[in-house]
């Protein structure tokens, strides 16, 4: 029954070719889409571990978020250099980063910080930032590049480069003055912080003028250090335990110096996942109507073959099939064509994989991994080939009926 | 192996929904063994009696006898089982998968049958011949085919060649009975000759009945026993 249904489907090459590819691209497209949306979850998720509250000055949790950790959009309101000292004052605070955002290099945010943000920033498994070579910044004129930038704009240790002011690219205002030394590479870690460049906040504020290089620290006020900048975009808080959270969460809200937001970094990725999901429904109905289209060519294939093929129904007919062989060569057909289909698919699938991802990652910052197929995967396999074989009744109960009609005369 | 191989008694049939019956045969017999050539203009019914013999369609009970059976009383699926071990079939043309071998065509007719099978892995023991396959092109050697052909794609052969190839697989695995339905009609007349002396060694050889239906009179002469089909059909003459 496999060969002669093998053997038919030979004879109709083209049309057959045809009906697999439609499916192997629809079966593409299907994985494809899964795909990238689970892993940008899952790299959306690894972009930040460990901190536990994110502080920044009064704003929306999800502006904070994207700001703070995936550098998009503006701050518009800064908190005090006096509120990052109180925050480190607080009771069970582990260790804090404090973050002044707004510099760019070219297309890279510019992210200015101290040595803790490499001891104690983490992402994905709880995993720690690494150097590829150098170290961190030692001093002010010193910065760190994340994986992308080094690679490219060909930058290694020693390198000089400057920054601008303002974000986007294009900025009227540059800082030639004070160019910036690179003292370390990081490795990938396939997070946005292989998109930016650290610097350390007394190296922003010798840029922006606010302190003046070794003058920053005076004696005019005893007891009084001058801060390296005046104002922080953002301040990463890991605590001592973890259900500390939620107090200082509301400690923070209602601190009463200065209004003042912190966000626990996994509950907002989670809201901000939520509204990118209508999205994401919409590209998984889209892929899942083209999988229709695909079948329905399929189904079209085999409806239209039948015509031509009453010669070859009659023949069988002839030799003692019954109706029910006819219908069985038919649902087999189907069934060889979305099964070849499917697995044409996912080749295509991990080939894109091996031969794209580099150029996802670097023209649109997708990471994905040709990993094997997941259970989620495999089930819309099944679902495609069930699917093939329900729609393959129609085309076979027509051929059953004609078969019965035709008996051995044969149309011409 | 004698007895009789297809007999009708008061056969009556009509198509549904038609007003009048298109079959109505008192009496017809054929004997097993026996080769009959039955002559019947298109549209005399013929193609509807074969269909009815070779049980493609059903007629009412104690009417139809084919090798024992009664027609009328066999389910469709008994009916296709004895089609596919005890019926050989051979069309006006496009007999073959045309994307098959001569070959693999020929192998088709036991891909349905057991009792095919069964009778072949006989033969086999009997014989020299090694294979299934051997045999099919023993059969079509003898049939006439060299052994170029055989291997070639069936619609690579000419008309006449892809006759010869349904005729070899109507008799593979020797069914009893072989129903021929204007086999000929589109050879000219050097071939036709030569195919039914080449059908009708085959057959005197596994002693298999053959019904040969034609619209052709000359081809009478070839046959022991030629009935007109307008004799034998009572609605026919009355409409005629």
């Amino acid at each position: 029954m496999i060969r002669l249904a093998l053997a038919s489907l030979f004879n109709r090459k083209a049309s057959a070719w045809l009906t697999i590819l439609a499916i192997a691209v629809s079966t593409l497209l299907l994985l494809g889409v899964e795909r990238v949306r689970h892993q940008t979850q899952e790299n959306f998720a690894n972009t930040i571990s460990g901190t536990d509250l994110i502080v920044g000055a009064r704003t929306g949790s999800t502006q904070l978020l994207l700001s703070s950790v995936f550098h998009i959009g503006t701050l518009n309101n800064t908190l005090s250099w006096q509120s990052y000292e109180h925050l480190q004052s607080l009771r069970g605070v582990a260790w804090h980063i404090p973050l002044a955002l707004g510099d760019s290099y070219g297309e890279f945010p510019v992210v200015a910080t101290t040595t803790d943000f490499f001891q104690y920033f983490q992402y994905a498994d709880k995993q720690q930032l690494r150097f590829n070579e150098g170290a961190a910044f030692s001093h002010a004129d010193t910065a760190v590049l994340g994986a992308e930038v080094a690679k490219r704009r060909q930058l290694g240790v020693n390198d000089q480069f400057t920054i601008a002011h303002g974000s986007g690219g294009i900025s009227f205002s540059d800082h030639g003055a004070h160019p910036f030394v690179v003292s370390g590479v990081l490795q990938r870690t396939g997070t946005p912080v292989d998109q930016a460049v650290y610097i350390p906040l007394s190296g922003l504020g010798i840029v922006h003028g606010e302190v003046h290089g070794e003058v920053s620290i005076t004696a005019d006020h005893h007891d009084y250090h001058e801060p390296p900048v005046y104002t922080l975009s953002a301040v990463l808080l890991g605590l001592n335990s973890r259900p500390l959270a939620l107090r200082m969460q509301r400690d923070i809200n209602t601190y009463q110096d200065e209004p003042l937001s912190a966000i626990m970094p996994g509950l907002a990725l989670t809201e901000l996942w939520r509204t990118l999901s209508l999205f994401e429904k919409a590209l998984f109905a889209v892929s899942i109507l083209v999988v229709a289209t695909g079948l329905l060519g399929m189904l079209t294939a085999l409806l239209s073959s039948l015509r031509e093929r009453r010669r070859e129904m009659a023949v069988l007919r002839a030799i003692g099939a019954g109706p029910a062989t006819i219908f069985s060569l038919l649902v087999s057909e189907a069934l060889i064509l979305a099964i070849i289909g499917v697995s044409l698919g996912v080749a295509a699938l991990y080939t894109v994989l091996g031969l794209g991802s580099d150029w996802l990652l670097t023209n649109t910052g997708i990471l994905l991994r040709a990993t094997p197929l997941t259970g989620t995967e495999w089930s819309f396999l099944a679902a495609i080939i069930a699917a093939a074989f329900v729609l393959s009744f129609i085309p076979a109960w027509r051929a059953y009926r004609n078969a019965l009609a035709d008996g051995l005369t044969i149309r011409l | 192996m004698t007895g009789t191989c297809i007999e009708l008694k008061n056969l009556e049939f009509q198509w549904p929904g038609a007003t009048r019956p298109l079959l109505s045969i008192p009496q017809f017999t054929v004997q097993q063994g026996e080769r009959v050539l039955l002559r019947g203009a298109s549209g005399s019914g013929k193609s509807t009696l074969l269909s009815l013999i070779a049980g493609i369609h059903t007629p009412k009970a104690h009417q139809l006898q084919v090798l024992g059976h009664d027609m009328g009383q066999l389910s469709q699926r008994q009916r296709d089982n004895l089609r596919a071990n005890e019926i050989g079939y051979i069309f006006q043309q496009f007999n073959l998968l045309p994307y098959l071998s001569a070959q693999a065509n020929v192998l088709l007719a036991e891909h349905f049958s057991t009792a095919r099978r069964q009778r072949i892995e006989q033969s086999l023991r009997a014989s020299k011949l090694s294979s299934h396959k051997e045999q099919a092109r023993q059969l079509l050697l003898q049939l006439g085919l060299s052994d170029s052909d055989i291997t070639r794609p069936a619609h690579q052969l000419s008309v006449g060649q892809q006759q010869r190839v349904a005729a070899a697989r109507a008799l593979f695995g020797a069914p009893a009975l072989i129903i021929a339905d204007e086999p000929t009609s589109a050879l000219d007349s050097e071939h036709r000759d030569s195919f039914i002396q080449v059908l009708f060694a085959a057959c005197q050889q596994h002693n298999t009945t053959l019904l040969f239906v034609t619209h052709d009179a000359s081809l009478a002469h070839h046959f022991e026993r030629s009935i007109e089909l307008t004799e034998l059909n009572q609605v026919s003459q009355e409409s005629l």
